[in-house]
């Protein structure tokens, strides 16, 4: 795994720095500012995958990454790594149309497998709707709430190259508790069955979905019917009209 | 068994007592009201009026599975007059989710009861009101002109 730590036509050099999915308190921003103002970076930059990259000079980039931990940040890594998670504001307390807490179970999956080694890049997006803002099926792995604690998860996406593809539905209604046995579950098929430097993307053309599906017992996805509540069916039965608002 | 309000939806986002209001004026024109023959589970306008109620009182959007109980077999006349004000509430409460429309929202179990009441067919909500009153318009145009007007009062 390397450190995303690129040279830039300019001759600077691009660090490209993750936070938990993108949010930052007010204090890490401005240490962010502080060290950048300190170590002379010519530019910040907003990624795409909710990352920050710093454009600065080569011979202070030592400088720039030492000061990233105290700010609860760090070097994203490169290679053949799990990438930085991408995770919507949906959660109970910002986006008003989510459906399931995507923000803090990205942040839980970034904190739990970034930088993990892989065969090739392994890019995850959990979504808080369908709406999905942050393209999950175009994601290794992507995560689409479907209520408070289950979610749809859909493997194999490529949203870049001349050839992108939305990945393929691999479990529905899996519990939260659930997803991460799951991943673990399809990074080990992913590391087992992928020739050099082969995308998961490329794996699922190849092979199907088949070798990637959870075996029995592994979660308890919930295929069944939803089924209403008792207590609405005991309210809608109770006695007459109801004028009490 | 899936819990009531399994999504992190709730009721903050819209006024749920502006659509159980006309709803309530529905029921208390009704013979049945107050009757041993008023009976909610089986009643559209009951049914939508206590979906209603349930969601205000537990502040939740949704009731997972409600919607497979809607009353599809209550055959009462309704009066159109009196079933377009709360329909037109809902198309006024409705936040548009489009792709992330749930059957089982409460606006959405609410304008289902309502347009089976007066319409022969559910119209699948396209996500604005416009094109909504365009749809209905195609099935009943008499019903589409009295939503309109009754649109443009508030």
């Amino acid at each position: 795994m390397g450190m995303a730590i690129f040279k830039q036509s300019n001759g600077m050099y691009a660090v490209n720095i993750v936070a938990s999915c993108g949010v930052l308190t007010p204090d890490q921003l401005a240490g962010l500012g502080k060290a950048a103002r300190d170590c002379g970076v010519f530019r910040l930059k907003l990624t795409t995958r909710q990352t920050i990259v710093a454009v600065l000079d080569k011979e202070q980039i030592p400088r720039l990454v030492e000061r990233l931990p105290e700010l609860g940040l760090a070097v994203s890594p490169y290679g053949g790594a799990v990438r930085a998670v991408k995770a919507c504001a949906g959660n109970a307390a910002l986006c008003p149309r989510a459906l399931g807490d995507a923000l803090d179970l990205g942040i839980a999956i970034q904190e739990q497998y970034l930088g993990r080694e892989v065969p090739k890049d392994v890019k995850i997006a959990v979504a808080g709707c369908p709406r999905g803002c942050t393209d999950p099926l175009c994601a290794d792995f992507g995560i689409v709430a479907r209520g408070a604690g289950t979610f749809d998860v859909f493997l194999g996406g490529r949203g870049g190259s001349a050839k992108p593809v939305h990945g393929q539905l691999l479990a529905n209604r899996v519990a939260r508790e659930d997803i991460f046995p799951l991943l673990n579950h399809v990074l080990e098929r992913y590391t087992a069955l992928a020739q050099p430097k082969e995308r998961l993307s490329a794996v699922v053309a190849r092979l199907g979905l088949d070798p990637f599906l959870p075996p029995p017992g592994l979660i308890t996805a919930d295929d069944a019917q939803e089924t209403v509540d008792e207590e609405f069916l005991a309210f809608l039965g109770g006695k007459g009209s109801d004028q009490s608002g | 068994m899936i819990k009531v309000g399994s999504t992190i939806r709730t009721s903050d986002q819209v006024d749920l007592g502006a659509m159980i209001t006309p709803l309530q004026k529905i029921c208390a024109e009704c013979d049945r009201y107050q009757t041993g023959e008023c009976k909610p589970p089986a009643c559209l306008v009951g049914f939508a009026l206590r979906s209603l109620q349930f969601a205000k009182k537990k502040g939740i959007m949704d009731i997972p599975g409600a919607a497979s109980h809607i009353p599809h077999t209550d055959l009462k006349h309704y009066f159109v007059e009196n079933i377009v004000p709360a329909l037109a509430e809902t198309c006024r409460q409705c936040r548009e989710c489009r792709d992330n429309h749930s059957p089982d929202c409460v606006i959405a179990l609410a304008r289902t009861c309502l347009e089976n009441a007066v319409l022969e067919k559910n119209i699948p909500y396209p996500g604005s009101v416009f094109m909504y009153l365009a749809m209905v318009k195609k099935q009943n145009p008499a019903v589409a002109e009295l939503l309109a007007k009754e649109l443009q009062n508030k």
